[in-house]
């Protein structure tokens, strides 16, 4: 009892000294974070002491093999400083609240006030639904037993008939086998004359008169205003269900139903400029637009999968770690990234991914590369979302007109958008901008006030 | 706790025979526990246990909640896994985790009754114990602080977030008490009013504050509240002597900040019930945290002894168990465990050390020159060997063990050896026998014991002897009176009391804590062996580097380490700071900085419990960028100069003042030095 109350009082209180989402953003460490555990530092959750300062104080360490040399670098031991600190117990990083991607996109929604409702697209299983069908054959363990049993028992109550009912019909006056049998059939007994034969023939013998000489009753009529056929319900009430008959045709085995699952999946492609403009100041504000947006798309789709390009005048793929660091020289043509798209995407055909590329540099590129090459393959690339992100600290240079011709080209279209970025404060907006751009988006979103 | 289930209830069985044993062994060996008693717990309760710090019940906070989270996480990542929790209580509770190896079990049971003997036996541990008629009886206590804390919380006319505010800013401040003392005593004023009908608690501010409020004429205060009286009352709040228990202070003297008044107001009674509460658990805890070293040092010590030298681990578990130490005492960095348990094993072998080398320096012809060319250690190794039968004792030895119990031999159990025999020849029941298969050691004495486990005869050991420098020899040999008793070296070593070393570590463990441990027992000898160094920051170099392996100099950091927990020590310098009611604590400076984003943090709860401005006086040291440029191009550390700081909260916001000359002088340190960085470093 108490460990539950006193965790969830750790989740309030760590929820309120968390660090404000769009401030973490902005301007927080995103390198704490994983792809699948965002790490968002609380503000001072443990609580605070006097203690000594961890440099003025240094420490005493013990060396595993031989005595150290005084002016040989260490690390401050673990544990050190810690009283608590049990062998093999983890050292101190607890002072970030951590959240899971879906948890993320949440609080982004909420943050920014977006909408975004991913489409299930590709069909990636038929998985087995409940037993609800039925066939003939099949398993003995997936018999349907109640419904075997059902069967049987409409079976029975098809075919069965009060038969000392029927034999009395031989009792009435002048009636012979033929005459019982089309009175037995108005009466919808199912009976069939064979039997009326037999118990003809058995009658006869037991009371060694034919039956015509038989007249208890004087008419069919008659005998049916004196006696009640018995029900068959009673009589198994009576009688129990021994005498239902069980065939191999009333088995029924259950098999599960098919159900197509469609796959909320999206692959996303990130692409970078790495030539020689982009400084560290640049690749930083690229980092801060595409991580969260990654994170984002993480918590919001069932599957997601990333492929990063860098380019200069070339554009070769990269993996993640190396994505934001990467430096090349040289010039820059964006177009031969989007080649790189192009050929990337081929792997995941549109029917059944949701695609997303998003791009980021600093607005440069080489010659009429733009309009000649870049603008076409954003139109014939089919996406969600295509986005071009400028980082471009103190505004864009006269050269710097990539983002500008794609919005002229294509601003209307509603799968591309631009976003510029100057500094860490306009990375939330960027993000709100591209995120809340999406083809056929705005049709089921419902438009929303934005808290930032 | 859930005793119904299954598994906790069949482990539980097959746990109270080693359980039951384990303490007969205990009590053979010398010790005298607490009675303990075991718990099995599962793998969630167990982690709920450390996270409340090793009781049950503790009053509701988020940071038990936090304590798990780390718990679970560090779990999740096969960290540490929890082999033991024992709490300090008459009777000692210790939990054992159900799905742990027996070999395991047993590891925690022999080192929990190593433990209880601490407990049971160490002053400073008495300190908190000696406080009730019943004991320390902690699990209870705490239990009750935790009803009556939430009691608190629940109350309809105390917000919640209050009381929290309350119990972290106490807990912020739970280790400036007075630990050397106990909880009460430590408290300045027992009776709250003195006659006056006033509250003697109250500071000289408020004092004034209330005659002002009453609006009397000049004359009339002057004629009643004269000076005198004044001062009279400003005795209790005045601080004569800087005075460390910051906490008992406030809890005395502080009020609360009322934001709507916008001024300071007495606390509510339940306000001081919190705070007395929190504190009295910082009391509880801090008999641990002072003797941790030596505590965990003595556990180990005790369960290697009887684990691996008593067999309590079967053949079959013994690598488990061998494994399971070498975790303990193989997790990198300053290891309390395993300073501890070198200290004990230094220790003991010193004493032992000492008992031969005095016995032999008596001995016809042997001097301190003399004494490594005349004694043959390889044969001295061998006559302070163990008698066989001792060694061996057990089923095959049992005759032997006999002759020596006719001859009443002290180290021998003369009933158990006589009932072992009796087993043997049928007379008895085996079922009711001694299990001298399993349990050798029944048929042995303390005395026995102790020739048993007598450390220079242990392998690992008997260097010692070796090791022993003229200078130590003629250092004992300054003492002797009554030289030349022994005729032969054969003698002389009949005389060894082979006892002498538990007796020994016996002692010890009643009378100090961690800081006199290290202090008196640490050793050029023992630095040496065990590689320990120094390591401090390079401010040239940005990083932190080996600085010393002189001896002194690691005892003195160790110190540092240990002494007031390893933190700053913190004392009320005034109550009445700038007459004004405002509080100055100042850091008895010894060279050592405070962090001050912490200093700051923590001095903002220290207003919470105040109520007005609060200050804090410390020294740093402060240089120049030119000075560390400098440093760095001559590979040198930069000199910086030191400088008293004043660091403030009003309520509001942190500031940084100059610091007065007069209080800057009143903290400084006087003559420790715990820098250890060489003058210029080699690398």
């Amino acid at each position: 009892m108490g460990i539950t109350r006193d965790r969830k009082r750790f989740r309030e209180v760590g929820e309120q000294r968390r660090e404000d989402l769009a401030e973490f953003i902005s301007h927080g460490d995103l390198g704490g974070s994983g792809p699948d555990r965002i790490r968002i530092p609380i503000k001072l959750v443990d609580l605070p002491e006097f203690v000594y300062d961890r440099r003025e104080a240094g420490g005493v360490g013990q060396g595993q093999q031989g005595q150290p040399q005084p002016g040989q670098p260490v690390d401050p031991q673990p544990g050190d400083g810690d009283e608590d600190g049990d062998p093999g117990e983890e050292g101190g990083e607890h002072e970030y609240y951590e959240m899971d991607p879906e948890e993320f996109a949440a609080e982004l929604d909420e943050a920014l006030g977006l909408d975004l409702d991913p489409k299930g697209k590709r069909v990636t299983e038929e998985v087995e639904g409940d037993y609800t069908d039925v066939a003939r054959a099949g398993p003995r363990g997936t018999l349907d037993v109640d419904e075997f049993f059902k069967r049987g028992l409409k079976r029975h109550l098809a075919t069965d008939f009060d038969g000392d009912y029927v034999r009395e019909g031989l009792f009435v006056a002048d009636a012979d086998v033929d005459d019982v049998f089309t009175w037995a059939r108005t009466k919808r007994i199912p009976v069939s004359r064979a039997w009326i034969v037999d118990a003809a023939a058995e009658l006869e013998t037991e009371l060694e008169t034919p039956t015509s000489a038989l007249d208890r009753w004087e008419s069919f009529d008659e005998l049916e205003r004196e006696l009640q056929m018995e029900p068959a319900h009673a009589r198994i009430g009576r009688e129990g269900f021994r005498t239902v008959p069980f065939r191999r045709e009333d088995e029924r085995f259950r098999h599960p139903e098919i159900i197509e699952r469609r796959e909320r999946n999206v692959v996303v492609i990130n692409v970078r400029d790495a030539s020689g403009s982009m400084r560290e100041a640049k690749r930083e504000l690229v980092e801060r637009v595409f991580t969260p947006m990654d994170w984002y798309l993480t918590g919001k789709y069932d599957e997601a999968e990333f492929r990063y390009i860098v380019h200069d005048a070339d554009a070769w793929e990269v993996d993640r770690e190396e994505f934001f660091g990467i430096r090349s020289g040289g010039g820059t043509r964006i177009s031969s990234a989007y080649a790189l798209v192009a050929e990337i995407l081929e792997e995941y055909p549109f029917a059944e991914w949701n695609r997303y590329v998003f791009a980021a540099g600093d607005s440069e590129n080489s010659g009429t590369d733009t309009a000649d090459s870049v603008i076409p393959m954003m139109e014939s690339i089919e996406a969600n979302l295509h986005a071009y992100v400028e980082t471009q600290p103190g505004g864009s240079g006269p050269n710097a007109r990539h983002a500008d011709e794609v919005e002229r080209a294509l601003g209307d279209a509603d799968n591309v958008a631009v976003a510029r970025v100057g500094g860490p404060e306009d990375v939330t907006d960027a993000i709100y901008e591209i995120l809340s751009t999406e083809d056929g988006a705005e049709a089921t979103s419902e438009p929303r006030e934005v808290s930032p | 706790m859930r005793d119904g289930r299954l598994d906790a209830k069949r482990e539980a069985a097959t746990l109270a025979e080693p359980a039951r044993e384990a303490r007969a062994l205990a009590e053979r060996l010398g010790l005298t526990p607490y009675p303990v008693r075991y718990w099995v717990v599962d793998h969630d309760e167990m982690n709920e246990l450390i996270a409340y710090e090793g009781f049950q019940r503790r009053y509701p906070h988020w940071r038990w909640g936090m304590n798990y989270e780390r718990q679970h996480k560090s779990d999740r990542h096969g960290l540490g896994k929890a082999f033991e929790i024992v709490n300090n209580d008459d009777p000692a509770h210790a939990f054992l985790q159900e799905s742990n190896t027996t070999a395991d079990q047993k590891a925690v049971i022999t080192h929990v009754e190593a433990h209880a003997d601490f407990f049971a036996n160490n002053r400073w541990f008495g300190l908190y114990a000696s406080r009730g008629e019943d004991g320390p009886n902690a699990a209870a206590r705490l239990a009750r602080n935790g009803d009556k804390l939430a009691a608190i919380m629940a109350r309809s006319d105390v917000d919640r977030d209050d009381v929290e505010r309350l119990i972290d800013a106490v807990s912020s401040l739970s280790d400036t008490i007075d630990q050397h003392r106990p909880v009460d005593a430590a408290r300045t004023r027992p009776d709250p009013t003195d006659g006056t009908g006033m509250a003697a608690d109250e500071s000289l501010a408020t004092i004034r504050e209330r005659i002002d409020d009453l609006d009397l004429s000049e004359s009339v205060r002057r004629e009643v509240f004269d000076e005198e009286w004044l001062d009279a009352q400003e005795q209790d709040a005045d601080v004569a002597e800087p005075r460390p228990d910051v906490l008992a202070y406030l809890r005395d003297h502080g009020k609360r900040y009322d934001p709507e008044g916008g001024k300071a107001v007495d606390r509510e009674p339940w306000e001081t019930t919190v705070i007395d509460a929190i504190r009295e658990e910082a009391y509880y805890f801090a008999g641990q945290k002072l003797t941790k070293v030596m505590n965990e040092g003595w556990a180990t010590y005790w369960e290697s002894i009887m684990m691996g030298g008593e067999g309590f681990a079967g053949p079959d578990e013994f690598l488990t168990y061998a494994d399971h130490m070498a975790r303990v005492l193989g997790s990198p960095g300053l290891n309390p465990y395993k300073l501890g348990f070198e200290l004990w094993t230094h220790i003991e072998r010193l004493t032992a050390r000492r008992d031969v080398i005095d016995r032999l320096l008596r001995v016809e012809g042997i001097t301190p020159e003399t004494f490594h060319s005349r004694v043959d250690l390889g044969e001295i190794t061998e006559s302070l060997a163990p008698h066989p039968a001792i060694a061996g004792a057990g089923p095959a030895t049992l005759d032997a063990l006999a002759d020596l119990a006719r001859a009443n031999d002290p180290r021998v159990d003369a009933d158990a050896v006589d009932r072992a025999l009796s087993v043997r020849t049928g007379d008895r029941d085996p079922a009711h026998g001694p299990d001298i298969e399993r349990y050798p050691w029944k048929l042995l004495t303390f005395e026995g014991l102790a020739e048993r486990h007598y450390v220079l005869s242990r392998p690992e050991h008997c260097g010692a002897l070796r090791a022993v420098s003229r200078a130590t020899l003629q250092e004992r040999a300054r003492y002797m009176f009554d030289v030349d008793r022994y005729p032969t070296v054969e003698a002389a070593l009949a005389d060894v009391d082979r006892t002498a070393p538990w007796r020994r570590l016996f002692e010890v463990r009643e009378s100090h804590n961690d800081v006199t441990f290290i202090d008196e027992f640490l050793t050029d000898e023992f630095v040496r062996e065990g590689n320990y160094f120094t390591y401090e920051y390079s401010r040239a170099g940005d990083e932190f580097r080996v600085a010393s392996v002189d001896a002194e100099d690691v005892k003195r950091k160790l110190l540092l380490r240990f002494t007031n927990f390893g933190k700053p020590t913190i004392v009320v310098l005034d109550g009445n700071y700038g007459n004004r009611g405002e509080l100055l604590l100042g850091h008895r400076y010894n060279g050592v900085a405070l962090d001050e984003t912490q200093t700051k943090a923590a001095l903002e709860r220290v207003f919470e419990l105040w109520g007005r401005p609060v200050h804090l006086a410390t020294i740093r040291t402060e240089y120049t960028e030119e000075a560390v440029r400098r440093a760095r191009r001559r590979g040198r550390e930069p000199t910086g100069r030191e400088v008293g700081v004043r660091f403030t909260y009003d309520g509001e916001e942190s500031t940084e003042h100059e610091l007065e000359k007069s209080i800057a002088d009143q903290i400084a340190a006087e003559t420790v030095d715990y820098d250890t960085k060489p003058d210029e470093w080699l690398a």
